[in-house]
C-alpha cells in the first residue's frame, strides 16, 4: 500500500502536465490488479491497443470522449458497473485526471510495471525500527510494536505477573492451566533464562500437538463424518488427526507439512521392489506417514448418497479441495471464483479450474498401512470379525421383533464386540490417481453440467510463475500435477504462504491476528495493522527453516506478549478439556480412533438416529480430551456446540466467541458439568480433608494456580456453610475467571 | 452502526437479542412497511405430494401407466429417469372449497376449510433432489451445511420481542435427515441459532436445574460477587459484564420457558381444536398449539416439524404414496386447520405469517426403486407450498406446474426468490440483508431473489 501510494505522490508532484503518466498510475494502482496479468473479465489494461479494446463488456476507452467511455463512468458510478469493486472508490480529482487523459487522446507510452495488491508482493525483510525507550524493547518484535505506539504518542500497558504469564502461556500452548506446582515453580525460578525454559519445557509436552493441531483440524473442516442424511463414517480420518498431532509435537517444517498434504505420493512415492514385503523398510514406512497427510483431500463434506457419482462428484469434490488449499494454505477466498471471476481479487475463473485441473487425476484410495506380509496374516483376526457380523444380523432383520431397548441393547454389543475386534489390518484413506486423467474444463456459473473452456492445469496467474507441469507420456506413469502446486506453494517466491502461516501464528497467541481476516488476504480482507512486523516473521520463518516452535518462542520471548490484557474465552475444547483437567478427570491418552462419549437422552434427541450412538464402554475413555473425540457432521457435541465449535462446512479459521444464555444452563445444569463437581470435590477433600478454610485454598489452587482473596474466601466460606463442596465446585466451573484466560 | 460495534452493542448487551432488536436491528435492510410480524413454519419433512394435495392433475388420469409423453423431454430423479418410468394417477378426490373455490383433495379436508386463508403457491422449485440437500436449500437456499437458515436470519434483521425467550424456536417430531445444522446459524453468530423446544416442564437443553430455585439463587448470588469483584480488579471489559448478565438471563428463561410450554391454562376446546383429544393426531397438535402460545410472547420464528427422519414415518412415499400421506395427514391436518383459526380468533394471524411445505413435492411417476409401484420419488422441479396470515391475502392460486405436476410452468418461484418474498414480507429487503463471510457479504437468497411473489401475495 505505502509503495503505490509513494508511487501516486511522486506522480502528483513530479509530473502534473503529464497526464498519461500521471493516468497511468491511478490505473496500476487501482485498476490492474485484476485488469492486468491477471485479464479479470477478459480485460487487460497493460497495453494501450487492449485498454481500449476493452474486455467482456466491449471497448473501455474512446480517445477523444471521456464522457462516453465506459472506464470513466464505470469509476465515476454512473451506470450498472461501478469500479473498482468494494471499498476503494477513486477520488474525484484521481477520475478526473483519467477523464482528462482521455480527452486528450489516452495517450501513453506503454510500461512494463505490473504492480498488485499488497499480500501479493513478495515480502521484503523491513529494518527494525528504533525505539525511543529501548529498555522496553526484548526482541524486533518490541521494536516493531512499540515503535508505533511511541508514534501515536501512546504507552505499553504494563508487564503481566509470573503467574498470569505461567497460565497465559500454558493455555495458549496446551489449551490446559498448569498444574499448580509448575506455576510455583516459574515463579519462584530467579534464574535468569526462567520465562524462556518454561515455554520450552511447555513446547516440549505433546499436550502442545494435541492444541496447535485443534487449530489445525479447524482450517482444513476436519471430521469424522461426511454429513448430509448419510452421513458416511470415515473409518480412517483420525490416522490423519494424529497424524497432525504429530506433525506440530515433532515441530515438523511447515513447508514440508504443506508439501506432505498436497502431495506426499508424488513427492515421496513408494518404490515396488521387494525390500519390505516381510517387514517394512523405515524409509518407507516414513512415506507411509507422509502420505497420511493427503488424508486431508478425503474427510470434506460430502453428500455420499447414490445418486452422487461420475461428474457431480467429481465437481464438488475437487471444489472442495480447490477452497481448502485457497483457505488453509494461501488465505484466499478462491471459492468465489468456482461461478464467475473473483469480483474483488485478481483470481479468474480460468484460474480456479486450472487450480482445479491440478487435483484431476488425483482420487481417495484406502491402502495398507503395513508390509504385504501383514496383509496376508491379517486373515487371521477374520473370527472375531465376523463375531461382531453375527450380532450384526441378529440387530438387523431377525431383531424385527425385538423391543426398543432390545434393539438397542444388541447394537451396544455390536459396539463394543467391533471395538474389541482388532483392525483387520491397518489402513489409511490417502489420495492416489486414476488413469487415464479426466479433461478439466471451466464449470459456467460452477454447474457440472454446463463445461466451458478445456483448461490445462496451473496456478494463480497474478501470483509467481509456478514450475513446469510435465505430464507423462503413457499411462503407465503418473501425473505429478499436485507435486507441481505443492512446489508452486513452498516456493520462495509465494508471498503468502509464510504470511498467512505467521498470521495464524500471531493469533494464536494474541486472538487477533496482524491481519485480522486470517483466511482473507486478499483486498475484501483487512490490511495488516503491522505490515513490516507481518513480513519481518514471514521472513523469519521461512530463513529459520520453517519451524513453527521457533515462531512461539520468538513471539512469547518478546516484551509484547508478557504485557497485561484482557482476558480471552477458553474455545470449546479448552473449556471442556479444562474441566476435566481441574477435576482430576483427564485421560491423556493419545490417538486412535475417535472415542463416542455417552449423551443424555434429551441430548440424543437432535440425532436422526439415536441408536446410532454406540457409546465408548469404557468411562475412561469419555475423559478424553476433545480432540479425540468423534466429530460427527450431522451432530455436534452440545457441550462444545454452545461454546462455538466449528461446524466443519468449510475452513474455520478462527472461532467465534459468543455469549449467550444457553452456555450459562449448560455451564450451570448439564450432567458433564455437575459429574465432573462431584470429581472435583473428592479430589479436594482428599488433599484438604474436612476443613473449609483449607478446602476452599485447594479448590482455587487446583483451579486458578492462586489461593482466594479476602474477598472470595468470605464470599465463598460464606456460601460453603449453606452448601456442599460440590456445589461450590460447581460455582468455580462457571467464574468469569475460569473461562477467560487474563 | 458498523456490524462489530452493532455485536459488540449485542454482545455486552445480555443474550444480544431481545427489545433493544428494534434499535438497530433492521441493519439497513428495511424495505416496505411489513405486514408480518412472526413467522410459523409448519414443516412437512420427507416431501407432501402437491399432484394429491393442491395441485390436481387430470391429464395423469389419461395416461396412468403409461410413460410419459415425450414431450416432457427427462429429468434424474433420486431412483430412477422420467423415461424409464410410469405415470401414476392420483387415487385422490379434489373438490373446489370456499368462495375462492381453491382444489383440494380429500386427504386434507381441515385444511380444505381453509381454502379463503391460504394461498396456495404451486410452482415452487429448486435444484436438490436428495432429502437432505433440499431441506438445506428450502431452510437457507444453500445444498449444504454453513449457511443461516431462514430463521436465524430473521432473527438477526429483527430480533426478538421475548428477551426471556430464545427468538427462533424448532419443534421436532425426532430426528432431522440433514441433521441439526439445518436450523443452525450457519456464519451468523450463535445469539441467532435454532433452539430446540421440547414439551413439558423441560423444554430447552440444560434448563432445569438439580438444585431448587432458591438453592440456585443462593449459588448465582455467591457467583455474581465473585465475578463482580473479578470484573472490578480489570476493569471496564463488555465482555465479562454479558457474561455475568447471561447467566441472569438464563435463570429467568428457567423461568419463562416452562410457562410458555405449561398449556394446562388451555381449554378442553382449544385442545380439541388442536387435535389433541385423539391419540393420532395429539402429538402434532401439541406443538402447533405450543407454536402459537411461544408467537403469543414474541418469539421471532416457530418452526414445527412433521416427521421424525425416517423414510416410513416422513412425508416420503416411496412405497405406498397414498397410504404414508393418509397416516400424515390424519396426523397434521386437524392440528393445522386450528392453528389457523386459534391464531384468528386471537388477532395474531393478521401480523403471523403461516408456511405449509416439504423439502420438495412428489413424481408425477411411480418410484423407480424395486417394488415400489405405488410409491412416489423425489421433484424439486416443481411443487407446492402455501401461505396464510401474516398480510397475505387468502383464497388465491399462485403459479401452476406443467399438466403432469412435473416442472413449475406458469410463474416459476424458485427458492430464492420465496425467500426474498417471505423477508419482504416481513419488512427487509433481501439484497441488503447481509453478513460478511469468507470475503464477501453473503445473504440468504445468495446472488438471486426477486420479490414479485410478496406483492401478489399481499394484493390477490
Amino acid at each position: 500500500m505505502q509503495m503505490l501510494f509513494l508511487v501516486l505522490l511522486f506522480a502528483a508532484v513530479h509530473a502534473p502536465a503529464q497526464t498519461g503518466e500521471r493516468a497511468r498510475a491511478i490505473l496500476e494502482s487501482k485498476c490492474m490488479t485484476c485488469h492486468g496479468q491477471a485479464r479479470m473479465s477478459d480485460f487487460d489494461m497493460r497495453e494501450r491497443a487492449t485498454l481500449l479494446k476493452g474486455g467482456k463488456r466491449g471497448p473501455a476507452v474512446i480517445p477523444g470522449d471521456a464522457k462516453s467511455s465506459l472506464l470513466v463512468k464505470a469509476v465515476r458510478h454512473e451506470g450498472d458497473l461501478r469500479m473498482p469493486p468494494g471499498k476503494d472508490r477513486l477520488s474525484g480529482e484521481e477520475a478526473a485526471a483519467l477523464a482528462e487523459w482521455i480527452d486528450k487522446g489516452a495517450i501513453w507510452e506503454a510500461a512494463g510495471v505490473a504492480p498488485s495488491w499488497w499480500s501479493f508482493r513478495k515480502p521484503v525483510r523491513p529494518a527494525v525500527p528504533v525505539v525511543v525507550n529501548q529498555a522496553r524493547v526484548a526482541s524486533p518484535i518490541d521494536a516493531f510494536v512499540f515503535a508505533k505506539i511511541e508514534e501515536q504518542k501512546g504507552k505499553p500497558a504494563p508487564e503481566a505477573d509470573r503467574r498470569t504469564l505461567a497460565r497465559r502461556a500454558a493455555f495458549d500452548l496446551h489449551g490446559l492451566p498448569p498444574t499448580p506446582e509448575d506455576v510455583d515453580a516459574f515463579v519462584k525460578d530467579a534464574t535468569p533464562r526462567a520465562w524462556e525454559k518454561y515455554v520450552d519445557r511447555l513446547l516440549e509436552s505433546p499436550r502442545y500437538g494435541e492444541r496447535w493441531g485443534r487449530y489445525w483440524l479447524d482450517l482444513v473442516r476436519y471430521a469424522d463424518t461426511s454429513g448430509f442424511e448419510t452421513d458416511h463414517f470415515f473409518i480412517n480420518a483420525w490416522r490423519y488427526r494424529d497424524y497432525v498431532i504429530s506433525s506440530f509435537n515433532n515441530d515438523k517444517p511447515y513447508d514440508v507439512f504443506v508439501k506432505e498434504q498436497i502431495a506426499a505420493d508424488e513427492i515421496w512415492p513408494m518404490s515396488t521392489d521387494l525390500e519390505g514385503t516381510l517387514k517394512l523398510p523405515e524409509e518407507k514406512q516414513k512415506n507411509l506417514n507422509r502420505r497420511i497427510g493427503t488424508s486431508l483431500f478425503t474427510i470434506g463434506s460430502f453428500p455420499i448418497e447414490y445418486t452422487y457419482y461420475g461428474d457431480r462428484f467429481r465437481a464438488e469434490w475437487r471444489a472442495d479441495a480447490v477452497d481448502t488449499v485457497g483457505a488453509a494454505f494461501l488465505g484466499l477466498t478462491l471459492n468465489c471464483a468456482r461461478c464467475h471471476d473473483h469480483k474483488f481479487d485478481p483470481i479468474s475463473q480460468r484460474d480456479y479450474y486450472r487450480m482445479s485441473a491440478l487435483f484431476a487425476g488425483s482420487v481417495e484410495s484406502e491402502i495398507p498401512l503395513g508390509s504385504l506380509f501383514d496383509v496376508q496374516t491379517s486373515t487371521r483376526n477374520f473370527p472375531l470379525l465376523a463375531h461382531a457380523q453375527a450380532l450384526k444380523r441378529m440387530a438387523g432383520n431377525r431383531g424385527a421383533n425385538r423391543t426398543p431397548e432390545e434393539r438397542a441393547a444388541v447394537l451396544q454389543k455390536l459396539g463394543e464386540a467391533y471395538l474389541r475386534a482388532p483392525d483387520r489390518m491397518a489402513t489409511a484413506n490417502v489420495l492416489d490417481h486414476e488413469t487415464p486423467v479426466p479433461d478439466t474444463h471451466v464449470l459456467i456459473k460452477g454447474e457440472f453440467k454446463n463445461k466451458g473452456e478445456e483448461v490445462a492445469p496451473g496456478f494463480l496467474s497474478a501470483l509467481h510463475a509456478g514450475p513446469a507441469i510435465h505430464e507423462p507420456d503413457s499411462d503407465l506413469f503418473i501425473p505429478r500435477r499436485r507435486k507441481a502446486l505443492a512446489e508452486w506453494l513452498t516456493s520462495p517466491e509465494n508471498p503468502l504462504l509464510a504470511r498467512v502461516m505467521v498470521n495464524r501464528i500471531w493469533q494464536g497467541h494474541f486472538g487477533d491476528g496482524i491481519v485480522r481476516t486470517p483466511n482473507d488476504f486478499g483486498r475484501q480482507g483487512e490490511a495488516p495493522t503491522h505490515p513490516e512486523l507481518l513480513d519481518w516473521l514471514a521472513i523469519e520463518f521461512a530463513d529459520g527453516g520453517w519451524s513453527i516452535k521457533q515462531m512461539h518462542r520468538l513471539i512469547m520471548t518478546s516484551r509484547v506478549y508478557r504485557l497485561a490484557r484482557t482476558g480471552r474465552r477458553l474455545d470449546a475444547d479448552a473449556l471442556r478439556d479444562s474441566i476435566l483437567a481441574v477435576s482430576g478427570a483427564l485421560n491423556l491418552k493419545m490417538g486412535g480412533v475417535g472415542v463416542i462419549p455417552p449423551l443424555s437422552k434429551e441430548e440424543i434427541q437432535a440425532a436422526r438416529m439415536p441408536q446410532l450412538w454406540p457409546t465408548h464402554p469404557d468411562p475412561a475413555e469419555h475423559n478424553r480430551r476433545s480432540i479425540y473425540l468423534q466429530m460427527k457432521r450431522s451432530l455436534t457435541l452440545p457441550m462444545l456446540q454452545a461454546f462455538d465449535a466449528p461446524d466443519t462446512s468449510a475452513s474455520c479459521p478462527r472461532r467465534e466467541t459468543s455469549t449467550v444464555a444457553p452456555q450459562a444452563l449448560a455451564l450451570m445444569n448439564s450432567g458433564f458439568t455437575w459429574a465432573q463437581a462431584g470429581i472435583f470435590a473428592a479430589r479436594v477433600k482428599k488433599i484438604a480433608g474436612d476443613d473449609a478454610a483449607l478446602q476452599l485454598e485447594t479448590a482455587w489452587r487446583l483451579a486458578f494456580a492462586r489461593t482466594p482473596d479476602e474477598t472470595e474466601a468470605q464470599t465463598a466460606l460464606d456460601y460453603l456453610r449453606r452448601n456442599s463442596l460440590e456445589r461450590l465446585c460447581l460455582l468455580i466451573f462457571n467464574t468469569n475467571e475460569f473461562v477467560y484466560v487474563d | 452502526m458498523s456490524i462489530d460495534s452493532r455485536r459488540q452493542f449485542l454482545q455486552t448487551s445480555g443474550l444480544g437479542i431481545g427489545w433493544l432488536a428494534a434499535l438497530d436491528l433492521m441493519h439497513g435492510a428495511q424495505s416496505v412497511r411489513p405486514t408480518a410480524k412472526r413467522v410459523i413454519s409448519l414443516f412437512m419433512q420427507g416431501g407432501p405430494s402437491h399432484i394429491d394435495t393442491f395441485d390436481p392433475k387430470p391429464l395423469l388420469a389419461k395416461l396412468n401407466g403409461k410413460a410419459p409423453p415425450e414431450s416432457f423431454g427427462n429429468e434424474d430423479f433420486q431412483n430412477g429417469k422420467l423415461r424409464e418410468l410410469a405415470i401414476m394417477a392420483s387415487t385422490r378426490k379434489f373438490q373446489r372449497h370456499g368462495q375462492s373455490g381453491i382444489e383440494v383433495s380429500d386427504l386434507l379436508p381441515h385444511i380444505a376449510e381453509k381454502a379463503d386463508e391460504i394461498a396456495v403457491i404451486r410452482s415452487c422449485f429448486h435444484e436438490g433432489f436428495t432429502h437432505s440437500q433440499a431441506q438445506f436449500l428450502i431452510n437457507s437456499g444453500w445444498p449444504r451445511i454453513g449457511r443461516p437458515s431462514l430463521g436465524s436470519w430473521l432473527l438477526y434483521g429483527l430480533g426478538s420481542e421475548n428477551e426471556n425467550l430464545p427468538g427462533f424456536v424448532v419443534l421436532l417430531e425426532g430426528g432431522v435427515r440433514s441433521g441439526p445444522a439445518v436450523y443452525g446459524n450457519g456464519f451468523l453468530p450463535a445469539e441467532f441459532q435454532g433452539t430446540t423446544f421440547r414439551p413439558g416442564a423441560n423444554p430447552i437443553l440444560n434448563l432445569r436445574s438439580a438444585m431448587a430455585r432458591e438453592e440456585q439463587r443462593d449459588m448465582l448470588d455467591a457467583l455474581g460477587k465473585i465475578n463482580q469483584h473479578h470484573l472490578s480488579a480489570r476493569g471496564p471489559d463488555g465482555e465479562l459484564a454479558a457474561r455475568i448478565a447471561s447467566y441472569e438471563l438464563a435463570f429467568r428463561m428457567q423461568m419463562a420457558a416452562p410457562e410458555a410450554t405449561d398449556i394446562s391454562g388451555e381449554t378442553e376446546a382449544t385442545r380439541k381444536l388442536y387435535g389433541m383429544d385423539n391419540a393420532v393426531s395429539a402429538d402434532f397438535g401439541g406443538r402447533c398449539l405450543l407454536a402459537r402460545r411461544l408467537v403469543e410472547r414474541g418469539v421471532r420464528f416457530v418452526q414445527v416439524w412433521s416427521g421424525n427422519g425416517m423414510n416410513a414415518t416422513d412425508w416420503d412415499g416411496h412405497i405406498e404414496c397414498d397410504k404414508n400421506h393418509e397416516a400424515k395427514a390424519a396426523q397434521t391436518d386437524k392440528a393445522v386447520a386450528g392453528l389457523l383459526t386459534d391464531l384468528k380468533s386471537r388477532g395474531l394471524l393478521e401480523d403471523t405469517l403461516v408456511i405449509w411445505g416439504g423439502e420438495f413435492g412428489r413424481t408425477p411417476t411411480t418410484d423407480g426403486g424395486v417394488g415400489r409401484s405405488l410409491g412416489r420419488d423425489h421433484n424439486p422441479y416443481g411443487f407446492t407450498v402455501w401461505m396464510a396470515g401474516g398480510g397475505v391475502k387468502g383464497g388465491q392460486v399462485i403459479g401452476s406446474t406443467d399438466e403432469i405436476g412435473l416442472r413449475a410452468a406458469a410463474d416459476p418461484v424458485h427458492i430464492n426468490d420465496l425467500h426474498a418474498s417471505i423477508l419482504a414480507l416481513l419488512g427487509l429487503d433481501h439484497t441488503k440483508l447481509t453478513y460478511p463471510y469468507q470475503g464477501r457479504d453473503f445473504r440468504l437468497t445468495d446472488v438471486g431473489g426477486k420479490t414479485e411473489l410478496a406483492e401478489r401475495l399481499r394484493r390477490g
